[in-house]
């Protein structure tokens, strides 16, 4: 990953600090917009800036998912990682079965969910879904 | 001049999942169910904004110690137009990011999905929260402190 010590520079200089000469409020809201930071003045005077900034070309997409895979948000995250990448070879394998996932593989199944949480009793928190033989519908809405 | 600061401590990534060849992501978030027992189980939900209430796979309601699915308050299920679903609500403990939160979930037929066993719904639960929703960059940003 090659990415230059100015560039590194540059994002540092603006995550640590907003330099402005700014007087009054409106000059103030003029540099927030000149650094491209997204703000948003209540109906109560309050203002509202938006902390996230996206650079693009930071690193390319495939040195993206490397970082991604790499950090997991949560320990539960990387279980709903490994299950969702592994899901293809899941479902040919635990067709309509109950299963509990664990890290990385999974610890347990069984036909019914009673039948699975008896196999699973002494374990906390385990991450428990049903594979179905059936096609996947991804898309639905429900209200009430 | 006082800010409003909003930041998130948690970061979820979209889940992502191949089929009929297309990749489909989506902003799936694990909960634990707390069991009557104090058992805690968790399970894929879909983190859903148009869901008024969580709503959970009938196949679930061992989870909750019930005897059957259908026991609880009925109600009707609907989409943009005609009743879709009967659907029967109950009181439920869940641990959400973190925090324990008595809410009504609500048992349902659903379609059948592997990587969501239900719809994270609004009802009592996103009061606790506050979320960012980034589509483009396939993240979902939490703080527990709005």
């Amino acid at each position: 990953m090659k990415v230059s010590e100015d560039f590194i520079g540059s994002l540092r200089t603006i995550i640590e600090s907003v330099p402005t000469n700014a007087t009054s409020c409106k000059e103030f809201l003029a540099d927030l917009d000149r650094i491209r930071m997204e703000w948003n003045v209540t109906k109560t005077g309050a203002l509202g800036l938006k902390y996230w900034r996206f650079f693009p070309g930071f690193v390319s997409e495939e040195e993206a998912a490397v970082i991604r895979a790499d950090r997991p948000s949560t320990k539960e995250g990387s279980r709903m990682d490994w299950l969702s990448e592994n899901l293809q070879l899941i479902q040919e394998r635990y067709a309509d079965q109950w299963i509990a996932v664990g890290d990385h593989e999974i610890i347990a199944s069984a036909p019914t969910l009673p039948e699975l949480l008896t196999l699973i009793v002494d374990i906390d928190k385990p991450l428990v879904t049903f594979i179905s033989a059936e096609p996947v519908e991804w898309e639905h809405a429900y209200g009430i | 001049m006082p800010m409003v600061s909003k930041d998130f401590e948690q970061v979820i990534k979209f889940r992502q999942a191949l089929h009929s060849g297309t990749l489909i992501r989506l902003p799936i978030v694990e909960v634990s169910i707390i069991a009557p027992s104090g058992k805690k189980r968790n399970i894929p939900l879909l983190f859903d904004t148009g869901a008024s209430t969580t709503m959970l796979s009938a196949k679930l309601y061992s989870l909750l110690e019930l005897q059957s699915w259908n026991q609880g308050t009925p109600c009707n299920i609907t989409n943009a137009s005609p009743v879709l679903a009967q659907g029967y609500q109950y009181q439920a403990s869940m641990e959400i990011f973190g925090k324990v939160i008595a809410c009504p979930v609500i048992l349902l037929q659903l379609p059948h999905n592997p990587l969501y066993q239900g719809l994270l719904g609004r009802n009592t639960i996103f009061d606790e929260f506050g979320f960012g929703f980034w589509e483009r960059t396939q993240d979902l940003y939490i703080t527990a402190n709005p």
